[in-house]
């Protein structure tokens, strides 16, 4: 397991480097598509942060299992001995920490170029995006060994993942903008109890279900 | 048995649409167009019938590798996707008289369009995976998450937006329709439900049929 | 308040060629599969070699 964090921390800060352009190149997307309507572009914001996750999540999530798949490693994979869902934790161990990092750049801009005051709402905010995340790292872990070896990959795997997460983005869109607002987690409660739902069961199913996903 | 099946469905279909059209009344808000209910409600219960089946037959296959089940899952999703199809499609069209528009994003035909496009990316799976046993195992690990986000998607959609009319048989409570259209609506469901099963045991068998023919 | 008929006819109409076209789909595509392995049933029987086992069990049609 060590030599397998070794490796999700190389492959990471290659995939880091690219996702961090790449979520400054959806910021100014952003603003250029939306941008000269300045009311609508502040009622927008939870959502746009959230799609900013979302796309550069599955561009990371789509990377799981790249490195086995152009190394040839992938049989190695098949036949390791043991529980595969210790590979499955190690891999979404790995996302998780990715995304969130990525997430944590991308508020910063957000909060940098939209002017917003971030500080007071930060732990707020925290629980919310790490309680979707959890939830995209989960499902999106399973669906990238799913798809690692199938064709048009980068097509299947989007077209999985995002009618599956359409729930999570709900919840947190919704979360996000209450948070936003100053309000307190407890008039989300709904929205976070959902999200931990979804936490739970995704996680529970990738446990469990990863040994058939990765059968030799 | 098929023949029996197939001519119990038929017979069931036609009752159902001289309950819909012959005995069910006009509606008295609504006017006639509210019959196209008898169409649209049971479709989405055949849909949610369908991908239940879909998880059942995806936990059996996993556990007992059975040809059966794995295409018993097959046909179920593939049914399953018609009729959500079907669902989305009599919904709009009911809604455009109703609510002056053909789409709006109301709690039951976004929660139907999620479960669409979910269960098409299953069919979508299953074709593109050339060997025949991974794509079974795959796909029957998909049926499952998709079956659990079911009640995740009912939930958030239905939360977040409350335009559609509260579902009419779940309600608790004292019912809001009379009952010869609650009749009507129950042999529709009854009709639609045998025809899921005729469909089913018939598209088990055609995919049975190209097992073998690639034996 | 209008009747709307024609939307009526649009959804069962609608509704009767998706399920009609889909039976037909499966009851072409039986009978393909069906005539193939009866094909492939008396080659086998010709050439006397024995039959592959599949998972699946085949009933006959009824």
């Amino acid at each position: 397991m060590v030599w397998k964090d070794l490796l999700v921390e190389r492959r990471s800060k290659e995939t880091l480097n690219a996702l961090f352009f790449f979520s400054l190149l959806l910021l100014f997307v952003f603003q250029f598509a939306l941008g000269p309507d300045r009311e609508r572009l502040a009622g927008t914001l939870p959502g746009l942060l959230w799609l900013g996750f979302i796309l550069s999540g599955l561009l990371g999530l789509g990377r799981t299992f790249v490195v086995e798949r152009e190394n040839d490693c992938w049989e190695g994979l098949l036949l390791a001995p043991g529980d595969k869902a210790a590979i499955y934790v190690g891999k979404l161990a790995g996302n998780l920490l990715l995304m969130l990092v990525v997430e944590t750049i991308l508020l910063a801009l957000f909060g940098f170029f939209f002017n917003l005051d971030l500080a007071s709402v930060l732990p707020a905010l925290a629980v919310v995006i790490v309680l979707g995340t959890v939830a995209l790292a989960a499902v999106g872990t399973l669906f990238a060994a799913m798809t690692a070896q199938v064709r048009a990959r980068e097509l299947l795997f989007p077209v999985l993942l995002l009618p599956v997460e359409a729930p999570v983005l709900l919840a947190t869109v919704k979360a996000t903008e209450a948070v936003l607002l100053g309000e307190t987690l407890g008039s989300v409660a709904h929205w976070l109890k959902l999200l931990a739902a979804a936490d739970v069961v995704y996680v529970a199913v990738g446990v469990l279900t990863f040994d058939f996903v990765l059968e030799a | 048995m098929r023949r029996l099946l197939g001519g119990v469905t038929l017979a069931g279909l036609v009752a159902g649409l001289v309950m819909g059209f012959g005995i069910a009344p006009r509606e008295a808000t609504q006017g006639n167009v509210q019959r196209i209910m008898y169409l649209h409600v049971p479709s989405v219960w055949v849909a949610y019938l369908a991908f239940g089946v879909v998880l059942v037959a995806s936990v059996v296959y996993l556990i007992r590798r059975s040809d059966a089940a794995d295409q018993l899952a097959h046909a179920s999703a593939e049914v399953g996707v018609l009729f959500t199809g079907l669902t989305i499609a009599t919904g709009s069209i009911w809604g455009k008289p109703t609510w002056g528009t053909w789409w709006t994003w109301d709690a039951r035909l976004t929660s139907v369009s999620i479960l669409f496009v979910m269960y098409l990316g299953y069919l979508l799976l299953r074709g593109m995976i050339e060997d025949r046993e991974r794509g079974a195992r795959f796909a029957a690990v998909l049926g499952i998450v998709a079956a659990f986000n079911v009640p995740l998607v009912h939930f958030s959609v239905y939360w977040w937006r409350t335009l559609h009319q509260p579902p009419s048989l779940m309600k608790p409570g004292p019912g809001t329709m009379p009952a010869i259209i609650i009749a009507a609506l129950l042999v529709n469901f009854a009709a639609f439900t045998l025809l899921y099963a005729y469909f089913v045991t018939r598209r088990a068998r055609v995919l049975g049929l190209e097992a073998e023919a690639e034996a | 308040m209008a009747d709307n008929w024609s939307f009526v006819i649009a959804a069962y109409g609608l509704a009767a060629v998706v399920l009609v076209a889909y039976w037909r789909f499966l009851v072409r595509r039986e009978k393909e599969l069906d005539d193939a392995s009866v094909v492939r049933r008396e080659m086998r029987q010709e050439t006397g070699r024995p039959e592959p086992q599949a998972g699946a069990s085949r009933s006959p049609s009824p």
